[in-house]
């Protein structure tokens, strides 16, 4: 991957290759806070040190305000703890307060499937889900799915076959296609379509997508013998 | 959106508590409550949400003396994958696999999707920009403006919106009776326009369950959906039909505020054998009542056209 090869600030030169990517995402799960650290207060950006301090400040500053709650989440197998309010949709609380960068938020009416999380199975929007409503779900998004070697072929025939151009929804691409190999190993051509049909990108790259899901299949179950 | 309280409802009595006496909005999927207060088109934002997916024992589908029962949190996938409805109930199946994106399929449920607003263009406009008469304004803003995906059969309360459900017709063709917690609803019922909601249930009433008895031996139903894209698309028309031995029900959508029944066709295909002659005379007949508006005589055409198709897709 030599022509990957780019010249960072400090003059070392770096390359951008998979494993790269993988320990991105690696370090981006490892950075999750475990636990609340900011008690900030939404409305006037007072901070406190803890949880019953914040509900003192709004019993006693902001009487009729809705108070933020916690909530403990499960994202790509690490337990973290959240102090959002209850307004806040899952892929806000993902990206704001955990750092994951990775569910795209493109349409935010449920439209596009460019924040596409798989929660419990399930590959869903997290752009239309509250996060107090996903306590104790078992969430996975797309950092989960490139740290993870074992969906190294997937990455690698998404890249082989261009199946991207600005790249913008192909987070979501990649969760639903994941989901689809998580439930049906070998999909055809027209399964794929049917799974895919949620996610949409303005580029039109709609066809290499199937080439590619269905390469990673088959390079995923030799591995699998 | 706005700030709101929520309140994961652990009963359905803890959830008509709090619905009576406070300004609430239920949710269950959120495919499309989310939406709309994102957008603030509901005429009054909601003080507080109650989370329906945490009440214990509403998703289930079961088969009991015969009769299928499907509970409110019951997501389409399930309904659009379960064996059973497929071969017994086909027209509900076809309508829950052809709805939405996979996606909104794998979080809507069925008590949703009945319950879901108009997607009037009007009526959805962010931040309430027109006070129609769903909104207790005195106007339908889509009689003067642009009504190319309104009704072709007249307004119902003053509106012209549709109702854009792809479940609703389903049900109506297999005659299906919806359970809340105050009464049972037959399916054909349960649809009216009124402020601003879709269905005659009062604020304080929850769908809990959806029965729809066994078909007799030989009935066949299907569903056909007519969108402008195959995935994600509301409908234009949708058919749902279910014809019998001596008996026949055709349910147009999209076509009317409420979903329209073509009663007068279903006479027609009664008892009879379904030719090519007779599904393109049934067509006819379910259309001939229309009045369409300046922008949606093509309607006309796509719904006449549906009912002969689903009526030889048999």
């Amino acid at each position: 991957m030599h022509n990957n090869e780019k010249i960072n600030g400090s003059g070392k030169r770096t390359s951008f290759t998979h494993a790269t990517a993988q320990a991105q995402a690696a370090g981006s799960i490892e950075a999750i806070p475990a636990t609340v650290k900011d008690f900030r207060c939404p409305v006037c950006s007072k901070d406190f040190s803890g949880y019953p301090e914040l509900k003192q400040h709004y019993t006693e500053d902001h009487p009729d305000a809705v108070i933020p709650v916690t909530v403990s989440l499960n994202i790509n197998g690490k337990d973290c703890e959240v102090l959002i309010e209850p307004h806040w949709t899952l892929q806000r609380t993902l990206q704001f307060r955990l750092g994951l960068t990775g569910s795209k938020l493109m349409c935010d009416r449920g439209v596009c499937g460019s924040c596409t999380v798989i929660m419990d199975g399930r590959s869903v929007l997290s752009c239309s889900i509250l996060a107090v409503e996903c306590e104790g779900k078992n969430i996975q998004t797309i950092e989960g799915i490139a740290a993870n070697p074992k969906w190294k072929p997937l990455v690698d025939a998404y890249c082989k076959w261009d199946a991207m151009q600005c790249g913008y929804c192909t987070p979501g691409f990649l969760v639903s296609a994941k989901s689809i190999l998580d439930k049906n190993p070998h999909p055809t051509d027209e399964e794929i379509k049917e799974a895919l049909a949620g996610n949409i990108c303005i580029c039109g790259t709609y066809p290499r997508h199937s080439t590619a899901i269905m390469e990673a299949a088959s390079i995923m179950a030799k591995e699998g013998e | 959106m706005k700030n709101f309280n929520h309140i994961n409802a652990k009963s359905l009595e803890e959830a008509i508590a709090i619905l009576s006496e406070k300004n609430t909005v239920l949710i269950a999927g959120g495919t499309d409550i989310i939406p709309l207060l994102k957008d603030t088109v509901l005429p009054e934002y909601p003080e507080t949400v109650i989370n329906l997916k945490t009440v214990p024992g509403l998703e289930f589908i079961k088969e009991i003396k015969g009769n299928l029962c499907i509970g409110a949190n019951t997501r389409l996938t399930e309904i659009a994958g379960n064996r059973t409805i497929k071969e017994k109930y086909t027209a509900l199946a076809e309508a829950a696999s052809k709805a939405a994106t996979p996606h909104i399929r794998q979080m809507g449920t069925i008590a949703g999707n009945i319950c879901q607003l108009t997607r009037c263009w009007y009526f959805r406009k962010p931040q309430n920009r027109f006070q129609c008469v769903r909104k207790n304004g005195n106007k339908c803003f889509a009689a003067a403006g642009d009504s190319r995906y309104h009704s072709i059969f007249g307004a119902v309360n003053g509106c012209l919106a549709v109702n854009p459900g792809d479940l609703a017709p389903a049900l109506i063709a297999l005659n299906a009776e919806i359970i809340t917690t105050k009464r049972i609803i037959n399916a054909i019922d349960l649809w009216e326009t009124g402020y601003p909601s879709n269905t005659v249930l009062a604020k304080n009433e929850i769908i809990t369950e959806i029965q729809i008895t066994e078909p007799s031996s030989g009935t066949k139903s299907t569903f056909i959906k007519f969108a402008v894209r195959k995935s994600v698309d509301f409908a234009i028309v949708n058919c749902a039909v279910s014809v019998g031995k001596d008996s026949a029900r055709i349910c147009l959508n999209g076509v009317a505020p409420n979903p329209y029944r073509a009663e007068k066709a279903e006479t027609v295909i009664a008892g009879k054998k379904v030719t090519a002659e007779l599904a393109e005379k049934a067509g006819d007949i379910a259309v001939a009542d229309a009045k369409p508006l300046k922008d949606t005589a093509y309607k006309v055409q796509i719904a006449k056209i549906l009912v002969k198709r689903a009526l030889l897709s048999l």
